[in-house]
């Protein structure tokens, strides 16, 4: 079946090609392009897949036992249109149109410079014949990445001013994981494509890791009473272990907002490595960010994207000149 | 290691699946795949050494040759090579030219040793091969400037670059010496003359001229036209159309059936191999492999 499946996928991905996109490379003179629109179009429809089979796996969990119920869910729908904008449109376009060429352009140097990026069945010969074990093992070295990541994400004031935007929603759902800034998203595919590169991920790969990464992620952005337990919360990130992440603003001692606690993606044991772990057993804390309330939250994709500059320019305003507000005072609480 | 024994048989063909990093092994008279091998990164083309005892594929993404014994199926040896997209041997068997599409370089090797003896820097994305009949000159086409370079082997100096249209592809050697280069970027086949690189003749044959193959008895020369979907056999001496084929999903790279009455070719957008009963001009059956389909080889 899934063999089937994948089949399917892929046909699917040759007739859209070849019908509609490969003659408007070759009328505007860019067939040197079409491998990599090709390959774009499979990203776009395994994000698409995995959008279905995370509403499929999640909606029934936020139905079954959600967390939060609202009459109004404005919040929501705004971060289904960034789901489909960001994961069929504009992640896919940066990471095949913008970031594939630079990395293909630092590999060149690189390895006119000696180094050639060493590809890890090669250093564990029987990995060669285990494509699938391979891809675990990346996707633990990529999570590691993301888990450090994270971290500065909510240590630095100019990255936590663009990351306040993924945190500041008060109506977390399966739909949340994608809320973020565009340049958020830049620094997240660049970051996790620098890493991929360095451990040798091929570059086909790592569209099909990205996609393993957002089901995992839709998951735990699920407003659903759902937690793994204390043993199951050092193996999986879940809604509950993610949810106290969320609501780093109300975390008690030794945590604080800046340092929070639960940054892991996937495994909790970077968490339970780094001191960064924390259970609070049954309790499940509303999310969001205590000093950004409103319509600068509560808005439109546009209107929200343009909030995400704002608090970026007072962020690094406080940067060059500490006697400037930094981004949360420049916003006070409406 | 690679668990390819089954190329050692008298009827099959080997595909190599890019997308998929793997080589694909067809029955040739069932038409079915019989083994799908993780094979490496990027694995994008393949060539037999001049002994005909080995094939060669180059691994463009895993940076490296690997080595298949014809007779046994078995991989015999795993060379590192930086970014080999596209390679090809000298008619004298002395170079071994890799193309580094992605990384804007070409390499030359010694034939022999796989020792590399001249890097150059290729302004862009070089892609396709050929040589010149007495193997001082290997023309290689540069799809990202629409032109083709001439090297001289032996210095890895270059001789001349000139444009030969859009996204140039395929490139081949004619009996007579000139050079056949398939325009992808329009819907032509460039001739052009070796000494000097002027483009001398434009034939018409399908959108998206991609790749060439010569018929065994060499009468007649086959085009896959990528973005038409269809292949032009040519006659090869006049350059006339004789026939179009239809051969949809991005047709690329061809090879003949050992008997020659079978065309086979790597179908780059429908993870398929066609192949083409040539007595009629139609397809035959369409055999699935893994995802984009490249190089061919059939025994």
């Amino acid at each position: 079946m899934f063999d089937a499946a994948q089949r399917t996928i892929e046909q699917v991905q040759g007739i859209v090609f070849e019908t509609s996109l490969q003659p408007v490379l070759f009328q505007l003179g860019l067939m040197d392009w079409s491998e990599d629109v090709f390959d774009g179009v499979a990203f776009a429809l395994y994000g698409a897949l995995a959008v279905v089979i995370a509403y499929l796996l999640c909606r029934p969990l936020e139905l079954w036992r959600p967390v939060e119920r609202w009459t109004d869910r404005r919040g929501v729908r705004t971060d289904i249109v960034y789901t489909l904008v960001h994961r069929l449109g504009v992640v896919p376009a940066i990471l095949f149109l913008v970031l594939a060429p630079i990395g293909v352009m630092v590999d060149s140097y690189s390895r006119f410079a000696g180094y050639i990026p060493p590809e890890i069945e090669q250093l564990v010969t029987p990995l060669y014949n285990q494509p699938f074990v391979t891809f675990l093992v990346y996707m633990v070295v990529l999570d590691f990445g993301e888990y450090w990541r994270h971290r500065l994400q909510h240590r630095l004031p100019w990255w936590w001013a663009l990351h306040s935007l993924h945190h500041d929603q008060r109506q977390m759902t399966l739909w949340s994981d994608d809320r973020n800034h565009i340049l958020d998203d830049v620094l997240a595919l660049a970051w996790g494509g620098t890493l991929a590169m360095l451990i040798g991920v091929p570059p086909g790969e790592y569209p099909l890791v990205l996609i393993g990464f957002r089901l995992i992620e839709s998951l735990s952005h699920t407003n659903s009473r759902l937690s793994f337990g204390r043993f199951g919360s050092i193996l999986l990130v879940g809604p509950h272990y993610h949810r106290v992440h969320h609501s780093i603003e109300h975390a008690a001692a030794p945590f604080d907002r800046s340092r929070g606690c639960n940054f892991a993606v996937i495994l909790p044991v970077w968490d339970v490595i780094f001191g960064t772990w924390r259970q609070t057993d049954d309790a499940y804390p509303d999310t969001g960010v205590a000093s950004l309330t409103g319509p600068r939250v509560r808005c439109g994709y546009l209107r929200h994207q343009w909030e995400g500059f704002r608090r970026l320019g007072a962020a690094l305003g406080h940067l060059v000149d500490r006697r400037r507000p930094s981004f949360v005072a420049a916003f006070p609480a409406e | 290691m690679l668990g390819v024994a089954d190329a050692a048989r008298a009827t099959t063909a080997v595909v190599l699946d890019s997308d998929d990093d793997a080589l694909s092994v067809i029955d040739s008279t069932t038409y079915k795949e019989v083994s799908r091998t993780h094979i490496g990164r990027g694995p994008h083309h393949l060539v037999q050494t001049p002994d005909g005892r080995t094939l060669v594929i180059a691994m463009s993404g895993s940076n490296e040759l690997v080595l298949i014994d014809r007779v046994t199926g078995i991989e015999t040896k795993r060379i590192a090579a930086s970014d080999p997209y596209q390679i090809g041997f000298s008619p004298d068997g002395k170079w071994l030219v890799a193309a580094s599409l992605r990384l804007d370089r070409i390499d030359i090797y010694d034939g022999k040793t796989y020792q590399l003896v001249h890097r150059l820097p290729a302004s862009t994305m070089p892609s396709h091969i050929a040589y010149s009949r007495d193997s001082s000159t290997v023309f290689v086409t540069l799809q990202g400037t629409g032109s083709v370079v001439s090297i001289d082997l032996v210095s890895g100096k270059v001789n001349w670059t000139k444009p030969v249209g859009p996204t140039p592809a395929g490139i081949v050697t004619r009996p007579g010496g000139t050079l056949l280069v398939g325009v992808m970027g329009s819907n032509y086949v460039a001739e052009m003359d070796p000494a000097s690189g002027d483009v001398t003749r434009k034939i018409t044959t399908g959108n998206g001229a991609h790749n060439f193959l010569a018929a065994p008895d060499g009468k007649t020369l086959y085009v896959t036209n990528r973005v038409a979907g269809t292949i032009s056999a040519l006659d090869a001496d006049t350059l006339a159309i004789r026939s179009t084929i239809q051969a949809p999903g991005g047709p690329d790279d061809m090879a003949m059936s050992p008997n020659g009455q079978e065309l086979w070719v790597t179908g780059r957008w429908r993870a398929w191999v066609d192949v083409i009963e040539l007595a009629s001009g139609s397809l035959k059956t369409s055999v699935p492999v893994g995802r984009s389909p490249h190089g061919i080889f059939v025994y």
